[in-house]
């Protein structure tokens, strides 16, 4: 027999969200005190920064399973490891386009510009573009062999361009608030440290649901296909 | 190696007997020059600064028709199977395509650089010379991604837009990289940055040019 339609771990992970995400909501808008800022705008325009960073994140992580999955799908060439590097590269894609919402969203009222060509922002556009063309990439092919192997290709030459990108252009210019976290320079007050840990995990475990949910909709099709290759044969 | 040189001079016969691709990618240049002419109107000042940006543009722009080309050929005879039947390492196949294509950009370079520099006016001096590496690191790294993904997207009917989507933010680094240096040069005095780009440059070229040749083998695979 086929597995269920929706196994155990999705109710699991989705119980976990419901209750989690409104506690997410709670620490970024009330238990956070609002930074010391020039106008009332620019202090709740900061509380988006918890969900940005988070979702930024998520797609860097979700990039590095695309690499894994593709250099094992090579070198195993089993079609489950295909299915993950496409679903992860999907749901990164997703992640990166809320970071590149959220960032002018933010930088308007901060900045007093939606956009600027500076390092993180371009890396991340950079980025976004890379993982839309590998996406492309397998919207132009049929399904087969040859798709699973081009597409692994791209996944792991895009995914070793990262850094590369990322160090270009950071050479190239940076004006964007510097990794405050790592960075160390004191600014981030220890709510907002906590909150911002608290929203990468809530956020992996909605990167784990969404995986496990395009997994099982690529194992779905999968069995559709050869529930229909075997009907054709047959008549 | 009598792979490679077989594909090189593969290449090389094809391409002189018509002289298509290097005489197309001349004219696009010029064009370019003169299309960039007519929707920027620069001043002496503002060309310094941006000329080394506007010989990339005419290089890579160029370079995509070459690219484009070079695995088409490939393809329109069944030659893409024939090449993976044969007995070779798909990695010298590879290694072949790579280096004529490159050579064919270095050819095409050298014819335009002169014009760029009559229509521009680019004072010459010794430092100029530093072009040549420039432009050797520089499409180096152009060519061993190109080469790579032009023969992903030969695969698919979208091939010419495919292959723009795929190579064009990968390749970033290497333009900033090469842009740079050039602006340098163009300018006729070396910034305290330019060795350690050039280095980079070197490394990125290394780089890719090793995961192509090992992954090649997946790109030709039936």
């Amino acid at each position: 027999m086929t597995k269920p339609y929706k196994s155990q771990s999705f109710y699991v992970l989705a119980g976990l969200l419901l209750v989690l995400i409104p506690v997410t909501l709670y620490m970024i808008f009330q238990w956070v005190p609002p930074i010391k800022a020039s106008n009332p705008t620019e202090a709740t325009a900061q509380r988006i920064f918890y969900y940005h960073v988070a979702s930024a994140w998520i797609g860097f992580f979700a990039f590095f399973i695309v690499f894994l999955a593709s250099v094992i799908y090579l070198w195993k060439k089993e079609r489950r490891w295909e299915n993950m590097a496409v679903a992860s590269a999907e749901i990164g894609t997703l992640f990166m386009t809320i970071v590149l919402i959220t960032g002018p969203i933010w930088a308007k009222p901060t900045w007093g510009i939606w956009w600027t060509w500076d390092a993180r922002l371009t890396s991340s556009l950079v980025l976004w573009l890379i993982y839309v063309a590998y996406l492309f990439l397998r919207r132009y092919l049929p399904d087969g062999t040859r798709r699973a192997n081009l597409s692994a290709v791209v996944g792991i030459i895009g995914f070793i361009d990262v850094p590369l990108v990322w160090f270009s252009i950071r050479w190239w210019e940076t004006q964007h608030p510097n990794a405050v976290v790592a960075g160390g320079d004191g600014s981030l007050a220890p709510e907002m440290l906590k909150t911002l840990l608290f929203c990468v995990g809530i956020f992996t475990i909605l990167y784990l649901l969404f995986m496990q949910r395009r997994l099982e909709i690529a194992r779905l099709e999968d069995s559709i296909n050869r529930h229909y290759k075997e009907w054709e044969t047959l008549s | 190696m009598n792979v490679i040189w077989a594909i090189i001079r593969k290449d090389f016969q094809m391409e002189f007997r018509t002289k298509e691709s290097i005489t197309a990618m001349w004219i696009f240049s010029l064009l370019i020059f003169v299309i960039f002419n007519f929707t920027f109107e620069i001043s002496r000042l503002l060309l310094l600064q941006i000329s080394g940006g506007l010989l990339w543009v005419a290089f890579i722009f160029s370079g995509m028709l070459g690219l484009n080309r070079s695995f088409q050929v490939e393809r329109e005879n069944g030659n893409l199977r024939g090449l993976s039947l044969t007995p070779a390492d798909p990695g010298l196949i590879y290694f072949g395509k790579f280096l004529s294509t490159t050579f064919f950009m270095l050819i095409f370079e050298a014819l335009i650089f002169p014009l760029f520099i009559i229509f521009y006016d680019i004072q010459l001096s010794l430092v100029t010379l530093w072009i040549i590496p420039i432009s050797i690191l520089g499409t180096l790294g152009f060519t061993s991604l190109g080469t790579i993904l032009s023969a992903v997207a030969i695969h698919t009917k979208q091939q010419q837009i495919l292959l723009s989507l795929l190579l064009w933010p990968l390749i970033t680094p290497i333009i900033i990289w090469a842009v740079k240096t050039t602006g340098d040069v163009l300018a006729g005095e070396l910034s305290a940055a330019f060795q350690p780009v050039m280095v980079r440059m070197l490394v990125f070229d290394v780089i890719f040019t090793t995961i192509s040749y090992l992954l090649f083998e997946y790109v030709v695979q039936e």
